[in-house]
């Protein structure tokens, strides 16, 4: 366990923003990685809970998920479209997903994040405080800025998707996922497994450049070979 | 809100304000609060032990930090226990056996009253996928999914059955193959209902047989503080292990200064402060095999996760940053993983130390070198000409309970040490660890409360020394617990293996030789070393007959987490390889698969004739008169049954392995042929004593160990049925050393054949006085006409007195006595329960990826005392062995570190992901053993590995040799084939 050695819970996303000026402040959002032995360091935390950062609001052009949103929340919400509320569901099992928010599953940019891949082909974009609003390809490469919270993730809700995913087992962490989405501007693929976030790639060359590092799991060649297959498969289903 | 504080929030209904640290989470904090059943299983909330409901919704409270709870609710299974009575959802979980060890009960009785309070007729998905978070080792999920379909009934006003098998007619007549008939429909219900086949020379009886609810199941359905942890001692300390960063090193020198500086420590202990005692950890019989290979805390480590210090502090944390300040300067060595590299000129010496003695050869780190032989196999290959080789690979895993190794220790008012521990062994740790601290055994009372699991993990002396010398050394009361990651690294896991089959075959298809030649892992320490691989040898040479049989294993030490007994023992291992060998000679002679198995398997008089001239009481040849036979199998029920449920023409039918909508998929069945022992013979002994109670109810004290496998159920049942009460009138207590007669404990598949045995003879001492009693009020001459039924003593004429009567005359009125009896029993026989496992898969040719789709394994194992427990302990059993051949292993990088000590990197099933299951229980009555019982916990470990392989191999024709068959794997022999 990492020992947390301050817990703050603003108000206010000014007062929020203030306090993570501090010296070894970070944002808690669930704390399902925070609180977990994955995290080493000792930390003081801003738990975004009281900020009511936890809507659902769509439109028909776009999606609003609140950052403090649970992927169960995410997974049960009717204004979320049904690919997505299945994937957010597969993301954790049933008692992680009530505690882990989307803001947490963002800042994290876990390589193997489903949702993460089909959040990219979505187009979303990350809305922050303390900082402009980025796509959310940008703040996965990047990183969240510092000393910035994130507030929500816009998206656009439309069109079809379709995924394909090859794990140990039926319910494991895929070690390769492809997530391919028809919308109005065309064809999307992202893929996980294969860098240190989830990426797009070019659908029309999706292992193109790839250098995935490798691990027990699979090897690097082994899941450039797995992206070309699922990312075919993603793809196939939309058709 | 900086470190001290306090929080309010709603807790089971009531407004609850507590002081907390800021570090502290919320399992912690309910804990503290008495709410028991919120359970330690991982710090990052993967195995949901610890799930709550936080505002009504199903969360690991391991994960929230208790600040992070203020002004919410939470709700915990306490909210339920109003009453003595159980809530209809706990009774459900009671009613369909769904509570093994109950560890993580309370988790899935509170999501089960989550998730009907939100839907009250969920499918069979959404109940997987409330368990999804919740990890069980035990039931494969399945009675855990029917307990929720119950619950939901009941909870909608439905009537319901009470839960039992289904009486399935015999295919066979108990000996003799049948046809396959592909027409003949597979019998209808519920996978969690067994199917249990009657044996027409079983009788029926009145407690023995019936899906008795489990003695314990109230205790663990409320999440009562039952478990090594449950209790609070004043002033009681918290131990951390310092454990070795290294593979392999020297300890050059320990700096504790620092540590022992800060405020809270009580004390640090390493090699300097505590006494060179030599020992080895395994739980076994006195005398533990050698080599005695290790110490408390030893000048070399010689693993990463090996022990180096330990601290005990007033909390866990102080004693966290205690160990962050232990100075060790270490001289790191070469190391070596592989059991190939182990013997190579220039490995390093493991064991260069001078005062562990019986290392074979120290210097090419063989530990142990073991043969046996019956014939002359080196003549009987040579002069074959049909001659099959063929070499395996199986590899680590892990045991994986639930709740990890903990330990508690303290100096009673006498002076005493009593330790109170989750083991397997509480008797053979007592004689263990007495020494190690200097005191005599009878200076050490060892407690066995609830364990949550132990699968072999447990048959080891593990913590209890280290507890034992910090109580003596701070006089206080100290508390030891594994974390997930120590769990993985620095207790105990499955031997690896390398393992070469030389089969001699005759044109016929018999048999000629079998050659088996095994390069065993051990890891740096013995413990089990020895008795791992004697039974794989057992195993591997005793399933079928042959009359030239040989065994020639090499046992040798390296530098990776230390193997030692794990459910199954070396029998997995062995069956792996056996099974997969088999089936490809059959391929090879170009016969079908089952019927070659046939010709060749162990059947009823077959003799088990390598079994003497293995293990800890080996004898030469020449010494017996006479080697030990099967008497009872029923086997060809056993594939009849399999075979119709799997239907097995499928595999034959391009149509069906070929689907035409799913191009890149393959599918395929396969099959294991499954033998396996019941206890050791001559070795494992338990015993029992039951007296009498004033109202005619009895108290049991048995040796026994139940870890959650049902054993004091079944051991109560036996009693019930021989003493003509209820099961509710037989009062189980196991297993304390002060109180409890002597057992060997839990392992070897004993508990019901040997304890049973023990509770039998004990029973039937008691029976035989009360009969006299008997006789005495109802003035009948001859006592033995007296019968016992019904809570009443009955004369042959129809007159009658009540036990309660008997008791009271006895103790209270006339020649006043204590109606009591003890008896214990060793067993002169190891009778095999059979097995025909059989698996379905799908394989993905392109990726590589294998879905096991169902599982069915039929079981001979005797009468089934109670075919829920044992139905239960056929599911949890596939569940671990699907793990152990599909996805579960140990990655290591090159320094010996293990990089996925955690669940999910290391993954074991979870409910929302597991193939069908089925279960059949084949009756044959075994006559040594008590009721017909032969053993059922352990057989389920054997058939699934090569049953899937064999699966793999009928669905793409490539067959695959070494475990666990993750995509990678897969892939890579789908594309060298
Ligand atoms: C298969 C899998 C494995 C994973 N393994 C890991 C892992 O090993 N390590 C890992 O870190 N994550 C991992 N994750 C991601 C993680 O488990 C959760 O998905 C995510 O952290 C959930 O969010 P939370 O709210 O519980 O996060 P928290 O534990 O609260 O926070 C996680 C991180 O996100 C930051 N954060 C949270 N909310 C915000 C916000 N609104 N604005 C800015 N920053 C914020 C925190 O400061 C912290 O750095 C994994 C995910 C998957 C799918
Ligand atoms: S044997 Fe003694 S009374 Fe029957």
């Amino acid at each position: 366990m990492p020992l947390v050695a301050a817990y703050f819970r603003p108000d206010s996303l000014d007062e929020a923003l203030s306090l993570l000026a501090g010296p070894h402040r970070i944002v808690l959002g669930g704390g399902t990685t925070i609180n977990s032995d994955r995290q080493r360091s000792d930390v003081e935390v801003v738990d975004l809970q009281a900020l009511g950062l936890d809507s659902i609001e769509s439109s028909e052009t776009e999606l609003r998920i609140g950052a403090t949103a649970t992927l169960a929340d995410v997974a049960g919400s009717d204004q979320v479209p049904d690919g997505l509320r299945a994937i957010a569901r597969r993301e954790s099992p049933s008692t992680l997903r009530t505690l882990a928010t989307i803001g947490g599953l963002i800042a994290s940019a876990h390589p193997d994040s489903v949702l993460l891949a089909a959040l990219l082909v979505h187009g979303a974009s990350v809305d922050l405080a303390g900082s402009e609003a980025m796509p959310l390809a940008s703040v996965l490469a990047q990183g969240v800025p510092s000393q910035a919270i994130i507030t929500a993730v816009r998206l656009d809700p439309t069109g079809v998707l379709c995924h394909a995913a090859t794990g140990r087992t039926p319910a494991d962490v895929p070690i390769v996922a492809a997530v391919a989405r028809a919308g109005a501007g065309g064809i999307s693929l992202a893929l996980t497994g294969v860098a240190a976030t989830p990426i797009t790639v070019d659908p029309d060359d999706p292992v193109g450049g790839l250098a995935p590092p490798g691990d027990f799991r699979g090897s690097s060649g082994y899941r450039v070979e797995l992206a070309g297959v699922l990312a075919a498969r993603a793809l196939g289903g939309l058709r | 809100m900086s470190n001290e504080h306090s929080i309010t929030f709603e807790l089971n209904g009531a407004p609850t304000t507590v002081a907390i640290q800021v570090h502290e989470n919320l399992r912690d904090v309910l804990r503290a609060l008495g709410m028991f059943s919120v359970k330690f299983g991982s710090s990052d909330g993967e195995t949901g032990a610890a799930a709550i409901l936080f505002d009504g919704e199903l969360a690991s409270a391991d994960v929230i930090l208790a600040a992070q709870a203020d002004g919410h609710k939470v709700t915990t299974v306490e909210s339920i226990n109003t009453e003595r009575d159980l809530h209809p959802v706990q009774a459900a979980f009671a009613a369909t056996g769904a509570i093994q060890s109950g560890y993580s009960a309370g988790a899935m009785i509170l999501g089960t009253l989550a998730l009907l309070e939100q839907n009250p007729d969920p499918t069979e998905a959404d109940i997987r996928d409330m368990l999804s978070g919740i990890l069980d080792r035990e039931t494969a999920y399945v009675k855990p999914v029917e307990a929720v379909k119950r619950a939901a009934a009941v909870m909608r006003g439905e009537a319901t059955e009470p839960f039992a098998p289904l009486i399935v007619q015999p295919m066979t007549d108990g000996t003799n193959s049948i046809e396959y008939d592909p027409t003949s429909p597979a019998p209808r219900a519920s996978q969690a209902v067994p199917r249990l086949i009657p044996s027409r020379d079983v009788p029926e009886m009145a407690v023995v047989g019936h899906p008795e609810i489990k003695v314990d199941a109230v205790k663990l359905a409320k999440g009562n503080p039952a478990f090594t942890d449950d209790i609070e001692l004043r002033g009681m300390l918290f131990a951390k292990l310092l454990t070795s960063p290294h593979a392999h090193a020297n300890i050059v020198d320990i700096d504790d200064t620092a540590a022992l500086a800060l405020p809270g420590v009580h004390a640090v202990l390493h090699y300097k402060n505590t006494p060179r005692i030599k020992y080895a950890s395994g739980g076994q019989s006195w005398p533990n095999p050698y080599p005695y290979d290790q110490v408390s805390f030893d000048t070399k480590v010689r693993h990463v996760g090996d022990r180096v210090a330990v601290v005990a502090a007033e909390s866990v944390a102080i004693a966290e940053h205690a160990v962050s300040l232990i100075d060790v300067t270490y001289e790191v060595l070469p190391a070596i993983f592989d059991e190939h590299q182990a013997m190579l000129p220039g490995a390093p010496v493991i064991h260069d130390e001078t005062d562990t003695t019986e290392i074979f050869d120290r210097d090419r780190n063989l530990v142990h070198q073991i043969t046996a032989e019956r014939g002359d196999v080196t003549k009987a290959l040579a002069d074959s000409s049909l001659v099959f080789e063929q070499t395996f690979r199986v590899h680590q895993v892990q045991q994986c309970p639930i709740e990890p190794h903990i330990s508690i220790a303290w100096l009673d008012a006498d002076e005493r040490l009593v330790i109170r521990t989750a083991t397997q062994v509480p008797f053979h740790t007592r004689r263990m660890v007495a020494p190690l601290l200097g005191l005599e055994v009878k200076d050490v009372r060892v407690i066995k409360p609830r364990i949550g699991g132990g699968f072999g993990a447990k048959q080891e002396m593990l913590l209890e020394d280290i507890v034992g010398h910090l109580a003596i050394a701070t006089r206080r009361p100290v508390r030891l617990e594994l974390t997930r990651e120590e769990e993985f690294v620095s207790s105990r896991t499955r031997h690896p293996q390398t393992i070469t089959y030389r089969t001699a075959v005759a044109p016929d298809g018999m048999l000629i030789a079998q050659d088996m030649y095994v390069l065993a892992n051990t890891g740096p320490y013995g413990t089990h070393g020895m008795t791992v691989q004697t039974v794989t040898g057992l195993r591997g040479l005793t399933s079928y007959n042959a009359p030239n049989k040989r065994f020639h294993c090499d046992v040798v030490y390296t530098n990776i987490p230390v193997p030692g007994a794990y459910r199954g023992y070396g029998a997995p291992q062995a069956e792996f390889a056996l099974e997969a060998h088999m089936e490809d000679i059959a391929a090879e002679l170009g016969m079908d698969a089952i019927e070659f198995k046939r010709l060749n398997w162990a059947k009823v008089g077959s003799e088990m004739d390598i079994a003497p001239h293995l293990g800890e009481r080996a004898v030469a040849e020449g010494e017996l008169d006479e080697y030990p036979k099967v008497m009872s199998s029923g086997i060809e029920e056993c594939v009849a049954q399999g075979m119709r449920e799997v239907q097995w023409h499928r595999r034959d039918d391009p149509s069906w392995v070929q689907p035409a909508d799913r191009p890149h998929i393959r599918r395929g069945i396969g099959f294991a042929f499954c033998m396996h022992g019941t206890a050791i013979p001559f070795l494992d002994m338990g015993g029992c004593s039951i007296k009498i109670n004033d109202d005619g109810s009895f108290n049991m004290l048995v040796g026994a160990t139940d870890l959650g496998t049902g054993a004091d159920t079944v051991l109560g049942q036996i009693a019930a049925e021989v003493l003509g009460v209820a099961l509710d009138d037989i009062k189980v207590y196991s297993s304390d050393t002060d109180m409890t007669p002597f057992d060997t404990g839990a392992y070897a598949s004993s508990t019901t054949y040997i304890s049973g045995t023990a509770v039998m003879k004990a029973a039937e001492v008691v029976r035989k006085r009360l009969k006299e009693r008997a006789a005495m009020l109802l003035d009948v001459e001859i006592p033995c006409t007296i019968e016992l039924r019904n809570k009443r003593a009955y004369a042959a004429d129809g007159r009658s007195v009540s036990l309660e009567e008997i008791a009271l005359d006895s103790l209270h009125t006339q020649e006043q006595e204590q109606i009591m009896g003890t008896a214990s029993y060793v067993s002169q026989d190891c009778p095999p329960p059979f097995a025909a496992q059989f698996a379905e898969i799908e394989v993905d040719t392109e990726t590589g990826q294998v879905t096991v789709t169902k599982l069915v394994m039929a079981v001979d194992c005797g009468v089934a005392i109670n075919p829920i427990t044992a139905s239960g302990q056929v599911e949890g059993g596939m569940a671990q062995a699907l793990g152990y051949a599909h996805c579960e292993e140990y990655d290591y990088d090159e320094s010996g570190r293990m990089s996925n000590s955690s669940f999910g990197p290391y993954k074991i099933y979870r409910a929302d992901e597991m193939p069908e299951m089925t279960v059949f229980l084949a009756q044959t009555m075994e006559d040594s053993g008590p009721f017909g019982a032969k053993a059922v916990a352990e057989i389920p470990k054997d058939g699934v590995a090569p049953a899937i392989r064999n699966a793999i191999l009928n669905a793409t024709g490539v067959a695959i040799n070494e475990i666990p068959f993750t995509p990678e794997r897969v892939w890579n022999a789908l594309h060298t084939a």
